[in-house]
This record gives structure tokens, sequence and C-alpha cells, in this order.
């Protein structure tokens, strides 16, 4: 499912080079549920950045779902982050402006579906996250929880078959942090890839 | 495609105040565009208005005469170049006027004024039926020590107005007023501050029988220039100079006209422009604004799926809703303005100027609103579409 060879990265700060990764070859198979783990700064956030399609490597490569996407270009990495991965921030990144409902149809927006049919989908995913009362808020009008579970929502509106997290328990209690670790191993069980 | 306009929407709408104050900015600066151009364009139709129902009308004048620079009177003509000039073929009446500067007495007050002396059946060769008297009656062929004043002579030359029946002491004899005409303005203007005598009389008063200037009708526009070619020859001829006499149809007048308006229109509108420029930095600078702001919210898109060409879109279509809006409420506003300076030049002067708003114009000062709304988010859009998704999220 996601593959990655000899990954190398490397920032740039002005004249300094810092290493971020070194040399990671991974496989994560279809079905798998992973964990990474490493203390702060160990570069968990710069691989799982490379493994969604977010961040370009300074060498290597990765494979997803068979494509090498070092050869794509920019839209075309678009589109994969759209249709193959949904990826759920330790900020959980809502967009401020819109409520629950926008922000969970907006992937499928961008993916040319129909008004009527993103609504009705969207609501569904909101429903299954447990925040049908809660639709029509605006994220400032939500707990911390509650926002991670819209987020969470908008992994999955494009029916992704990755989804990955960057510490999606990082900005939550642990009581919600324990419930939203539910969520994404239900996910998982329906055969989604997770890994976070 | 709807949704994307209510993307844009809500964008704007979170962002009331400036994008309230950037659509503002386009709007003034459409909005002067359109006045100045309106007022302008109406400034030259009430000129050249009047002048086009002079058009068959061949101005000749013994010295050189062109529109905007000063008349030089090289002399005068006489009764031979008159007659040469009637035995032209075309020509379908003629007209002959002597004119100096004299001194003008009223009840003690003295002034020097422009007087004029024509035959009285001339002034329908002249000015048609445009002039009409305020007061009293026009010139007769046996008047004698009469005089038509025009209105600011009645009104304003002296400390106390004239009336008909009042008399005036013109070059030492005395004249009675017997008409006075409607105040004139425009082109005619100098009809206002004129005194008009009879051609007899204007003899006694100036000392000699000189013409200062022939108006001549032209059976046919057509052959306007041609004739007043063959004029200019004849008395140049008559008088042994070159270049002594100037024929100038009202064709070439108004054509001259046209000229130099359309130089002012250009003026007006380059000054016009400088605020659409201004307008569109503001834009701009809303758009950057909006943009840098907008980061964390562009990474987040582009980290879920967006295309560069969604956020492209999404950022040019607020500027264009801007844009639109703004020349929209830029024509409302530039028709109003028109009209204020219309009234205000009407106020001020006592004679008005029409405002022409002119459809084309309004449907221009829209395009170029859109115009300068897409070019000016065109590099906030392209710089907000090309952002790392990385980056832009961790922007906070």
């Amino acid at each position: 499912m996601i593959r990655s060879e000899h990954l190398n990265k490397v920032y740039r700060m002005g004249k300094i080079e810092v290493p971020a990764l070194r040399d990671v070859s991974l496989e994560i198979e279809e079905g798998e549920f992973l964990a990474i783990v490493g203390s702060s700064g160990s570069g968990k956030s710069t691989l799982l950045n490379m493994l969604g399609c977010l961040d370009k490597p300074t060498s290597g490569a990765v494979f997803i779902d068979g494509v090498n996407t070092a050869s794509l270009n920019e839209n075309e990495l678009a589109e994969i982050r759209r249709e193959k991965i949904g990826f759920i921030f330790q900020q959980f990144n809502l967009i401020h402006s819109l409520n629950a409902l926008e922000n969970v149809s907006l992937p499928m927006f961008f993916a040319g579906v129909s008004s009527e049919e993103r609504m009705k989908r969207a609501a569904e995913l909101l429903a299954k996250v447990g925040l049908r009362e809660r639709m029509h808020h605006k994220p400032s009008e939500l707990s911390g929880g509650q926002q991670q579970r819209v987020a969470i929502a908008r992994a999955l509106s494009n029916n992704p078959l990755i989804i990955i997290g960057d510490e999606p328990t990082g900005n939550v209690d642990s009581e919600t942090g324990n419930a939203i670790m539910g969520i994404l191993e239900g996910l998982n069980s329906e055969g989604r890839t997770v890994s976070w | 495609m709807k949704d994307i306009f209510l993307l844009a929407y809500r964008d704007i709408k979170e962002r009331k105040a400036r994008t309230g104050l950037t659509l503002l900015g386009i709007a003034v600066g459409i909005a002067a565009v359109i006045a100045l151009m309106s007022v302008g364009y109406g400034f030259q139709q009430s000129v050249t208005g009047e002048l086009v129902e002079m058009a068959d009308l061949i101005m000749v004048l013994p010295g050189k005469a062109s529109l905007g620079s000063e008349y030089v009177e090289l002399g005068s003509f006489n009764e031979r170049d008159l007659k040469d000039i009637e035995r032209i073929d075309g020509v379908k009446e003629t007209a002959t006027g002597a004119s100096s500067m004299e001194e003008v007495e009223y009840r003690g007050e003295k002034t020097v004024v422009s007087i004029v002396g024509i035959e009285p059946r001339d002034v329908g060769v002249v000015f048609g039926d445009m002039v009409k008297t305020e007061e009293g009656r026009f010139l007769r062929d046996n008047d004698h020590k009469a005089c038509l004043i025009g209105h600011s002579i009645a009104k304003d030359y002296f400390d106390e107005e004239i009336g008909v029946n009042d008399r005036l002491k013109i070059g030492g004899s005395k004249f009675r007023v017997v008409g006075i005409l409607e105040k004139q303005g425009g082109f005619k203007s100098e009809l206002d501050s004129e005194i008009r005598v009879t051609r007899r009389d204007a003899k006694s008063i100036l000392g000699n029988d000189g013409i200062s200037w022939i108006f001549v009708r032209v059976r046919n526009i057509g052959e306007a220039e041609e004739i007043a070619d063959e004029i200019e020859e004849r008395i140049d001829e008559n008088h042994k100079l070159d270049d002594f006499t100037s024929a100038m149809t009202m064709g070439s007048v108004i054509d001259q006209l046209k000229t130099i308006f359309t130089l002012l229109q250009a003026v007006l509108i380059a000054i016009a422009s400088i605020s659409l420029i201004v307008a569109s930095i503001g834009i701009m600078n809303t758009m950057l604004m909006s943009v840098m702001e907008r980061t964390h919210e562009v990474g987040i898109m582009k980290a879920i799926g967006a295309k560069n060409r969604n956020v492209l879109s999404l950022f040019l279509l607020e500027s264009g809703i801007v844009s639109v809006v703004g020349g929209v409420l830029g024509c409302v506003l530039g028709v109003l303005g028109a009209n204020v300076i219309s009234i205000g030049i009407g106020a001020a002067f006592g004679e008005g100027i029409p405002a022409i708003v002119r459809p084309e114009v309004l449907l221009g000062g829209i395009v170029v609103a859109v115009l300068v709304g897409v070019l000016s988010g065109l590099y906030p859009a392209r710089k907000a579409s090309r952002m790392s998704p990385v980056e832009a999220v961790r922007y906070e």
C-alpha cells in the first residue's frame, strides 16, 4: 500500500543543513494499523508528511498504491492526497469561516462531487463520529475533541484507503484521546490502512 | 461553480470593512472616469451641436485665422470682394459686418465696447433663427441711430441696467436702444457683449465703409470646402496679397473642435485613470493581505486535495466579485457625479452643460473594473496557489 525507499530529507536553514530523515525504507501493508513512535524532533512528522504526499523528499522515493510519487507533478500529488489519503493533524486544521458540515464536504468539493451528495455524505460522516447535533457549528464553537472528530470526518470524506494521523490525540485530553483512538481503530477494522 | 462562488462570498463577508473599502476604491476610480467622460462629451455636444446647425456657413475674414491661435486682422474687405463672392457658383447668400471697439457712454459712465455694423436682414444669414430678443425688437433697414445690445451690455457693463428706449452715446452721437438680445453663452457668447447698429450708422461711427467679415451660406454643404478655397483665391487676387483671406467652413471648425475635445477627453481620462491605478493597487494590497492571512487556510485546502487551479480560481473569483460590484457601484456614482458636475457648472456659470452618459462608457467602466480586479488579483492568487502545502499548514 505505502512503500518508501531510502527516504532522505534535509532542511536547509540558511547555510546549515539539518537532516530530518536518513535512509528510511519501510513498507505498510493494506489494512495495517501502524504507530510510529519516537522522541520529539526525531522526524515523525517529517516522515508522515512524505508518506502523505504533503512534502517531497530530498532523495529516495515514496510509492502509494504502486505509484512512485516522485514522478508526479503538483496537481497529480493533490489528486493523490484528495482521493487516497485522509490526513489528520495534531492542530485539527479546520477552516474557521466554514461550519462543520462545510469543512467535511470541502475535499469532496475539490473532487467535483455534487453539492447535494456532498452534504448528504458529510452529514453521515459527522453522525458517524458522533456530531450529528453539531453539524452547523463553526470550529470556534466546538471543543478540541469535537474539532478533531470533524477533522476525522473530513479525512474520510473522499473514502480514502489510507488514514494518516500526525499525533491526532496530541491536543486533546486523554479521555477524548481514547475516544479518537477508538474511532481510528474502528476505521482500521473496516479495512483502512491507518498510520499515526 | 455555484459552490466556489459561495466559498468566495463567505471569505469576502468575513472581511466586510476591508472589502468594502477596496470596493469603494474601485467604484471611485470608475466613477471619476465615467463622470469626466460624460461631462466632457456633454460639453463637446453643447459646443459642436450649435455649430452643426451652422454647417452650411463659411466665415471669411481678412487675416490669419485658425482655431486656437490669435486672429490677426490684416485689413478689410470692400464691396468688390463681396460682389466677387456673390458671383461664385453655389453661394446662397452673404452677410457682411464691420466691427471695431468704440467708446460707449451711458448716464455719464464710459466704457469701450465692440460695435458691430450689420445689415438688419443679414442677421438671419449668420445665426438663422437661433438668436432671439429678450426685450424689444431686431434692427430694421430704415432704423437710424438705433442699436440692438447684447445681454451683458444691458445687465453688467454699466452700474445701471439699460432698458429698451434708453439712450447710449456711441462714438459721440446718441443712439436709441431698440432691443436687447437673450443671453447666449457658449459658442455665441460674444453676442452678449456686442452692440449692433445698421451698416449705415456703422459707417458714420467708424469713419469708413470697410468690411470686417463676410458670412457666406452655401446651397450644398458638400461644396463648402471648395467654395471656401475659391473665395480665398479671388479675394487674395483682388488685394494682390497671398494669404490675406481666411475662409473657414464651419465643418472644418467642427473638425478642429472635435480634435481639441478628443485631446481634452484624453487628458481627463488620464487624470481619472490615476485613481483607477490607485484602486488597482488597493485591490492587489487587499488580496495580498488576504492571501497572507489565509496562508494557513490555503495550506489546509491543498493538504486535503485542492489543486493549484482550485486555489487560483477561488482568489481570482474573490477579487473579481469585488471589482464587478465596485464597477457597477462606480457606474451609478459616475452617472450621479456627472449630473452633479453638470448642475454645478450650470449654477456657477449660469449656463448648463448637459451630462451625456453613453451606454458604451458604462459598459467600458464595468469591463475596466473587471480587468483591473482580475489583473491585480492575479499575482496574489498565483502566490497563494503555489504555496507548498506543508509550509502553508505550519504557518500560523
